[in-house]
């Protein structure tokens, strides 16, 4: 690919291109809605009720539970993906080629399913430890993934000049490469906190009462909907700061590399004794977070294959969550077009903060989001709406909204403006061009960021539970429904399905981690996916 | 063929000053280099022109057509035809070379003889099928002149094209490059901070400094009689003496030399003296008009650069080149006469003393 030096705006342009602001404008309020319609929720439950559910010994617990579980959660994937990152990436653990691979596949496996083969192996466990492991084998590569590429791209020079200057192995270690890692570990756990903020079905599962689960039940088994509200606020309250605290301490990091040489390839350390240890841990790792759940749901589908299992519906689901999975990464996707195009070809303090806004979506669970759009249409629509599959879309999109946004943005500002302005000069309007150049040049990020929003769908729980139309079964509501009747064996087949349609692109999208450093959260996580596609469709840098 | 003429043209980006009233016209059919130190605002002159970027103030016009006055006439860079060749070539990566040529051209029947007549003008004619990662970068910036000289276009602009290649190869794409452009007759405007680029390659060259065209002169009249002292420093080495002028000589520490441009008043002054490293020539202690020692010497192949110190007065050191066939210890001593005629520039009245002491 030829390189072009410089700009990446329109600087010729001095006043926004009305249709694609406009579009830009319609689709952020339209993601912002969730967010309004939990304000008009609350202003309509009124202060006096809400202060009398928010102060309550019941939400008082539920926050600490959740709260401490986020905080061990955060802390301990931490530990795990970084340690598994450096032994991946810079040592010479044997198999570590495989081990990158091995170690990502847990993040396309759903929480509920991973919290779900745990339980089917021990049928027992449950409580907070229970959630603690659950919530850390299922999510630590959201730390592993950003650490594992600062410190592929990160200067080995730097460790070089660092124990010429006399710093042992050790302190150069914690100087030098934790301090190269250190924004990517901390957006890492950023997202770990958000995930596990959002998260319903794993600690359903486990018996361990959070927020989320006591809105659900709150909602759907108690309808009290004032006091779903209430927990629904503290819930995106909590997303928010962590949002905010990611915020603050991004401005501050910088990793820089001065010059533009080529990265020497960088020569691993040798583990010497520690070796079998080593191979040992991250062989135990694997066991735990891909081992057991893929084990416990084979095992399921073989004890249960003597109980009547109706493949039809296995298939009807499988197609109702593509089709449902398709059609989110394609809103999502194009929702994402003009507000990816605006940000970078004109990043005007405005449309950036327009730009960021969409972002806070991230703070709001999927549960908040469908019960939300429940309020809406059952207050001011009658019900029109409600439980229909294009409302559950439209979730989904909100939803997945900031991964969309996030690819689409990354491939844009990939593409060099100095292409489109080539392409003027010979002659051709600026919508042609967009057709001609820019859109080819975007679709390896286009590609990504449908493929992430198809995943996630696909994966969903929670919304789906909420808001699929009462005759549309997608794998999530199959699985859901036969676990809850205990169930197990009928119920693995589903979970199966998901673990297939989530791992195989997960396998995909880790492989060809991105070697972005500094960029460390969400961000991180789909700029590189888009830098996968774009390799897989054989267009190297 | 049309002019390009760009008169009192300005430019800001946010406090800082780029462009600050540039005039400037390119006859039709001719080849001007636009030579500026990098920062100096030649690239947004180059982007005013093709229509990438709007001047706060002034105009540009091609021939007759006004396509810019900073105000309510604006021609998109799209109706302009002016063909541009950025840094790097900027060739559309998804595209062939063939369709990155034939990118501006209508789709009928003439479009892929026309493309495969530019390949061939450009010494390309086998590689329509290629993609852009498959070619040199010499390659690149040849297939982006075939692409843009494509429409047939008023003006090409090239922005340092060169600037990214390696220095064994630059030298060829620039000849092959001038060739091709020579060939159709275009009107050219290079923008380059390598001076020795806008020399060899131009009809006349424009300094851009400090946001204004300092000189426009041929390159001969630039490098042998430059406006003032920091433009002859820019466009070469050179030795500034500190001397006196009367009657068309000057009176230096080299000898008394012959001057052949001097713009100060008729009777004479005190002059700053500018003399090429090339126009000293080094010879025995006896011949020349002054002696030195060698303090240093800078074998360059092609030629050497050698610094004779003069005097122990703290005066700076001579730069003289010489051709390099034989090596001269440190220390050795050398006398230095003066070929030809010196520029000198008024620094003050006779007899005053010169601001320097």
């Amino acid at each position: 690919m030829t390189g072009v030096a410089g700009t990446r705006v329109w600087p010729g342009h001095r006043r926004l291109p009305p249709l694609l602001t406009a579009a830009a404008v319609l689709v952020s309020v339209v993601v912002l809605l969730p967010l309004v319609f939990l304000v008009v929720q609350a202003v309509q439950v009124g202060w006096s009720q809400l202060h009398q559910l928010l102060f309550r010994h019941l939400t008082a617990m539920l926050v600490w539970h959740t709260v401490a579980l986020v905080v061990v959660v955060m802390l301990l994937c931490v530990v795990v993906g970084t340690l598994a990152a450096w032994f991946v990436e810079r040592t010479d653990l044997p198999c570590r080629r495989l081990f990158a691979i091995l170690v990502v596949i847990p993040l396309g496996i759903p929480d509920f399913v991973v919290s779900f083969g745990w339980r089917g192996v021990f049928p027992s466990i449950g409580g907070f430890w229970a959630a603690v492991l659950v919530m850390t084998l299922a999510v630590y590569p959201l730390v592993f993934l950003p650490v594992a590429a600062s410190l592929r791209a990160a200067d080995p020079a730097q460790e070089e000049v660092a124990r010429s200057l006399g710093l042992g192995r050790l302190r150069t270690f914690w100087t030098v490469t934790v301090g190269q890692a250190r924004m990517a570990i901390f957006g890492g756990a950023i997202l770990v906190g958000l995930v596990v903020l959002a998260e319903f079905g794993a600690f359903e599962i486990l018996g361990y009462q959070t927020l989320t689960t006591e809105i659900y039940s709150e909602f759907q088994v108690g309808f009290n909907e004032p006091a779903a509200c209430a927990l629904s606020l503290i819930l995106v309250l909590l997303g928010g700061l962590l949002l905010a605290s990611e915020d603050t301490v991004r401005g501050r990091g910088r990793t820089s590399r001065v010059g533009a040489g080529a990265a020497r390839p960088i020569r691993p350390v040798a583990l010497g004794r520690a070796r079998l240890p080593a191979l040992a841990g991250a062989a135990l790792l694997v066991m735990l977070a891909l081992g057991v759940p893929v084990g416990a749901i084979i095992y399921l589908i073989i004890q249960g294959g003597n109980s009547t299992l109706p493949p039809a519906s296995l298939l009807i689901a499988t197609v109702n969550t593509f089709g449902y999975a398709a059609a989110a990464g394609v809103v999502a996707t194009v929702a994402a077009l003009p507000i990816a195009l605006l940000s970078v070809r004109f990043p005007r303090r405005r449309v950036i903060a327009l730009q960021r806004t969409n972002m806070l979506v991230l703070a709001v669970p999927g549960l908040v989001i469908a019960l939300s759009f429940t309020y809406v249409t059952e207050q001011f629509l009658q019900g029109r709406f409600y439980q229909t599959s294009p409302l559950l879309v439209l979730a989904y999109a909100i939803m997945f909204f900031p991964l969309a946004l996030v690819s689409v943005r990354a491939a844009v500002a990939r593409s060099p403006v100095g292409l489109e302005e080539v392409g003027r000069s010979l002659g051709v309007r600026r919508r042609s061009v967009l057709w001609r150049v820019t859109l080819p040049l975007i679709a390896p990020g286009l590609g990504a960021a449908f493929a992430l929003v198809f995943l996630e769908t696909a994966t969903e729980l929670t919304a789906t539970l909420v808001l699929h139309p009462t005759n549309v079964e997608t794998l999530a509501t199959q699985f859901w429904a036969y676990q809850e009747n205990l169930s197990y064996g009928q119920a693995a087949p589903y979970a199966g399905v998901m673990v297939l349609i989530a791992a195989v692109p997960g396998y995909v999208l880790g492989r060809w981690f991105d070697r972005q450093p500094e960029r460390a959260t969400v961000p991180a996580a789909s700029v590189s996916a888009v830098r996968g596609f774009e390799l897989a469709a054989g267009k190297a840098a | 063929m049309k002019d390009l003429r760009i008169s009192g043209v300005a430019k800001s980006f946010g406090p800082q000053r780029v462009l600050r009233g540039v005039d400037l016209a390119v006859p039709h059919g001719s080849f001007t280099a636009i030579l500026g130190a990098s920062g100096s605002g030649k690239t947004t002159l180059l982007r005013i022109v093709a229509g990438f970027e709007r001047p706060d103030e002034g105009e540009v016009s091609l021939g007759d057509e006004l396509v810019d006055d900073a105000a309510s006439t604006f021609v998109p860079s799209e109706r302009r035809r002016i063909g541009y060749v950025p840094q790097e070539g900027a060739l559309f990566p998804h595209l062939s070379v063939g369709r990155n040529v034939g990118f501006g051209l209508a789709r009928d029947a003439g479009r892929a003889a026309r493309v495969d007549e530019l390949l061939e003008l450009v010494g390309l004619s086998g590689y329509r099928r290629r993609y852009p990662h498959q070619l040199s970068g010499g390659q690149q910036q040849r297939v982006a002149l075939a692409r843009a000289l494509a429409i047939e276009p008023e003006i090409v602009l090239l922005d340092e094209p060169f600037s990214s290649l390696d220095a064994s190869m630059r030298a060829a794409v620039r000849a092959d490059v001038l060739g091709v452009l020579r060939t159709s007759g275009t009107t050219s405007i290079l923008v380059t901070h390598d001076q020795d680029e806008a020399l060899s390659m131009a009809d006349q060259v424009a300094v851009l400094r400090h946001g204004v065209i300092a000189q426009l002169d041929t390159p001969s009249a630039l490098y042998g009689r430059p406006g003032d002292a920091e433009l002859a420093q820019f466009l070469g080495e050179s030795n500034l003496l500190e001397g006196e002028v009367r009657d068309g000589v000057a009176t230096t520490s080299l000898g008394r030399l012959p001057v052949g441009a001097w713009a100060g008043p008729s009777e004479g002054g005190r002059a700053r003296v500018m003399v090429r490293p090339e126009q000293i020539a080094l010879g025995d202690v006896a011949t020349g008009a002054l002696e030195g020692t060698v303090a240093s010497y800078e074998y360059f192949g092609h030629d050497a650069v050698v610094r004779v110190r003069t005097g122990p007065d703290g005066l700076p050191d001579l730069v003289v080149r010489v051709n390099g066939w034989t090596p001269l210890p440190l220390g050795h001593r050398v006398g230095l006469i003066v070929l030809g005629s010196v520029v000198a520039w008024p620094t003050g009245p006779l007899g005053a003393a010169s601001p320097s002491e």
